[in-house]
């Protein structure tokens, strides 16, 4: 990103005791630059206090601890010493947002520059103050030394004289080889707080005079209300108004309801549950999945509507195979069921609103309150609370749409609280869709890919102007490239059932059907499965085209070397344990690499992950236990989704509701993880996401090293295997 | 509506509430005493652990009616100076990701090591099954009970 850098970074609060530099984060739009707004802080003050602000929404990610320590780091603070806040919405600028696993590597720069211009600027200072040139100072653990006297200056005491200096035009940055806080193993700044239960979440945000709502909504998905009797949910103790709200006119901003509007979060919830509402289905209590399942089918057995990709003519290439492999896999839709079930808290005055809770994405928060409101976005002030979990599903900030409303109609703050059953029966889900394989194998080499998609398209359920293929397939995603003979073709499947962003969108089905092809293929061709990837790679380094998120490009070297990695960390060149079995899987995305190897142990026809081990490549690693968290994370999510994960249709709406059936990996059935970390000087990468999708692909494919039974279809509970 | 007398971290109090209540939302929205969570409303994932009588329940599936005399212990009341091992472990070994379902895990291992000081890989996933983390820190947190049991 080009920034012009006197707009980027300026000394607030000039005289005020302490160095206050505002700089404005990645998200900026360029034609405001003129008019300095700083979207986030760093002060220090004369008693040598450092706070920085945390811009990014925590949910959960770790960018609350992550950000700051890029700063501290250029800074030249001790980590221990800096106070981190998580900075609320700004008013008027900025993306301020949690998703595509984006904060770190758009943010890298800006940060860098930001503790590097302030650590400018303390030592002008002191060159003043000491009268001693420049290169003679150096800065460490909060104090400017004169490397010659070891005379010490603590930052405290230079605050005054550098903020009346000006902001420095390149500050000169750390070269990576003397960071001594970035890479390192750091706890997350809200630890002490959140294991004594002392942070809010969302659902903790409380203001005065506040009111809950709870809200019914169209059990069959679409559906409208015909009629509402409220006569027993007005006679429960606490419960003061029952208020029926239209939905907006896309059913991502927020679909309508009837609201229970209560004293207490349980009289809210009793009288929801006592309200009798008729709803007109709009004709879709007849969609199931079964019907979408017969959708897709019908759509792989025809030419796509859409062509992505073609490469040579796989037409010929099947004529001329020795031997073709024709499969079909499939993937069920999946419940985000972050652990805070969604709510929100609005409090909505004549002429301004001041919204807080838990959400991914609070300039989408703001954006919904005012179309609901009539009010304008500049009155509406948006706190941000820790957030329990998005995996994409607080990208959507329908629910804060819905406290707006209610607030603005019953005149008094709200709070919207879902319980479980309402966040899985109404939520955004991953798509679910099926992807028909014929593969030519010729003279002990693939010739020929052809992969028919048809999945349900988030993007045409919005109602997106994009092309609906959008994040459902990938055609430059391994292997395309790699066989002469390849192409890809999609088909969007429009229905009733709602559809959005869940963790490693469309990656976390891609990469279970691609590698579970390849896997295929390499048993066919009699190839051990993790070397034949490497085959398939080639020596040197490929410089791909891949024009996605992650691109525009992608090194077949990095890829190579997380394979080598997870080889040797799997011993996999030697039998693995006694009664375990495994599989291979690997994947590029988002900027960075991963292999996986998953060891699988079968009893009584029930497949367990034992162990999963994962290299990844994600450039420069800020905290490596963030890092690894997430990574980890990551890997039980994949297992969770492919051992158990499924929402399936039924009349209309979802037979699954809470946890007893929309079943969720729990600590017995949690495999040993280890995991490495390439070294890299590479510009760092997100990590947030990656370790999930080469998941479901590996532990199918240790299944099937274990049972011979190839899973084609998610989740292996539905298999007959468990 | 009725009012009950509870002894919640040692303090008597009293509420007012339907009697059906769950016992978590008498903390959270009578008393404030919001650190349990509320994650599924039927005992299913663990977010609203509590002690009753030093044994881990599920305040979410427990009507305030059914409490009496028994003495009920939150995240807030664990521990009476500073940081018990378990809260302590859990920092060390940066158990946390969203951290919402922290407290819950907690009370269930604090209880699980005041029964068994030395707990077992089996003893772990018996007492910590019923409790769902959804970022997945499960290795984590077996890693942090057992640094907290060798003390």
């Amino acid at each position: 990103m080009k920034t012009n850098r006197r707009n980027f970074i300026k000394v607030s609060g000039a005289g005020s005791g302490a160095l206050v530099l505002g700089f404005t984060l990645p998200g900026f739009k360029q034609k405001e630059a003129e008019l300095f707004e700083p979207n986030a802080f760093l002060k220090i003050t004369a008693d040598n206090v450092v706070t920085i602000q945390a811009k990014n929404p925590e949910i959960g990610q770790g960018v609350k601890t992550s950000l700051p320590m890029i700063i501290a780091e250029e800074l030249e603070v001790d980590w221990k010493k800096v106070i981190v806040e998580q900075a609320p919405y700004n008013s008027r600028l900025g993306s301020q947002f949690a998703g595509g696993s984006t904060a770190i590597k758009t943010n890298w720069e800006s940060l860098r520059q930001a503790g590097a211009a302030a650590k400018q600027m303390l030592k002008m200072a002191a060159s003043r103050k000491l009268n001693v040139p420049m290169n003679q100072l150096m800065a460490k653990s909060g104090e400017i030394i004169n490397q010659q006297n070891q005379q010490k200056l603590t930052y405290g005491e230079l605050v005054d004289m550098a903020a009346s200096l000006g902001t420095p035009e390149d500050p000169p940055l750390k070269e990576a080889k003397d960071y001594n806080l970035i890479g390192t193993w750091q706890g997350g700044v809200d630890n002490e707080k959140l294991v004594t239960g002392s942070i809010d979440f969302g659902v903790d945000a409380k203001v005065e005079g506040m009111l809950y709502a709870a809200i019914l909504k169209s059990p069959v998905f679409g559906g409208k209300v015909l009629s509402i009797d409220d006569s027993e949910a007005l006679k429960i103790p606490g419960v003061k108004q029952v208020l029926q709200f239209e939905g907006l006119e896309n059913p991502v901003w927020m679909i309508g309801g009837v609201a229970v509007i209560a004293d207490s979060t349980w009289a809210a919830f009793k009288g929801k549950n006592a309200l009798k509402v008729e709803w007109d289905n709009q004709g879709n209590e007849t969609e199931s999945s079964e019907n979408l399942t017969n959708q897709f089918r019908d759509n792989t057995s025809k030419t796509g509507e859409i062509q992505l990709r073609t490469n040579g003519n796989v037409a010929d290439a099947f004529n001329d195979a020795d031997e073709i492999l024709e499969t079909e896999y499939e993937v069920p839709f999946l419940s985000h069921a972050p652990m805070e079930p969604q709510n929100y808290l609005a409090d909505v005055k004549e002429d301004a609103i001041a919204l807080n809770g838990s959400t991914q994405v609070p300039g989408s928060a703001r954006f919904l309150a005012s179309m609901v409101s009539d009010i304008a976005r500049d009155n509406i002030t948006a706190e941000m609370t820790r957030v329990g979990g998005g995996f994409g599903r607080r990208l959507l900030a329908d629910y804060a749409a819905e406290a707006a409303k209610i607030s603005k109609e019953i005149g008094a703050p709200v709070k919207v609280v879902w319980d479980r059953e309402d966040d899985v029966t109404h939520d955004y889900y991953r798509p679910a869709g099926m992807y028909k394989f014929r593969v030519g194998l010729k003279n002990g080499s693939m010739s020929a890919w052809h992969i028919n998609a048809s999945t349900t398209s988030r993007y045409m359920y919005r109602g997106s102007s994009d092309s609906h293929h959008g994040t459902e397939v990938f055609p430059d995603g391994f292997p395309a490239g790699f066989v002469p003979n390849f192409k890809m073709e999609y088909t969007p499947v429009k229905t009733a059932v709602p559809t959005g962003a869940w963790r490693a969108p469309g990656h976390n089905a891609t990469a279970f059907v691609d590698q579970s092809m390849i896997d295929e293929v390499a048993h066919a061709l009699n190839k051990d499965p993790l070397k034949y990837r490497l085959e398939l790679l080639g020596d040197g380094d490929k410089i791909m085209p891949y024009d996605d998120h992650g691109g525009p490009t992608y090194s077949t070297a990095r890829l190579r070397k997380v394979l080598n990695k997870v080889a040797e960390m799997s011993n996999w060149d030697s039998n693995p344990p006694n009664g375990r079995y495994r599989g291979v899987a690997m994947h590029f995305m988002f900027g960075a690499y991963v292999a996986e190897v998953v060891e699988v142990s079968v009893q009584n026809n029930q497949p367990k992950v034992e162990k999963v081990y994962a290299a990844v490549d994600c450039g420069i690693v800020i905290n490596r236990s963030g890092a690894l968290n997430q990574i980890e994370g990551g890997i039980i999510d994949g297992v969770s989704i492919t051992m158990n994960g499924a929402i399936t249709i039924k009349n209309g709406k979802p037979e699954q509701s809470n946890f007893d059936t929309y079943k969720l990996l729990r600590m017995n059935e949690a495999p040993e993880i280890e995991v490495e970390l390439i070294e890299s000087a590479e510009h760092p990468e997100g990590l947030g996401e990656i370790s999930l999708p080469p998941v479901p692909a590996a532990v199918c494919n240790a299944i099937f090293a274990a049972t011979g039974k190839r899973i084609r279809k998610l989740p292996v509970s539905g298999s007959g295997l468990s | 509506m009725a009012k009950y007398q509870l002894n919640i971290n040692n303090e008597n109090v009293e509420v007012e509430a339907l009697e059906d209540t769950p016992l978590l939302w008498v903390l959270r929205d009578n008393l404030d005493l919001t650190g349990t969570k509320f994650g599924c409303g039927k005992g299913l994932c663990g977010a609203c652990t509590v002690h009753l009588d030093g044994n881990p329940i599920r305040s979410c599936s427990t009507p305030v009616s059914a409490i009496g005399k028994r003495k009920v212990t939150t995240i807030e009341g664990i521990s009476a100076n500073g940081l018990n091992a378990v809260q302590k472990a859990w920092i060390e070994e940066d158990v946390p990701q969203c951290g919402y379902c922290q407290v819950g895990q907690i009370m269930s291992a604090t209880a699980l090591l005041e029964r068994k000081p030395n707990p077992t890989d089996a003893d772990i996933n018996s007492a910590m099954s019923g409790n769902i983390c959804r970022c997945g820190t499960y290795v984590r947190i077996r890693k942090a009970i057992k640094k907290a049991a060798a003390g």
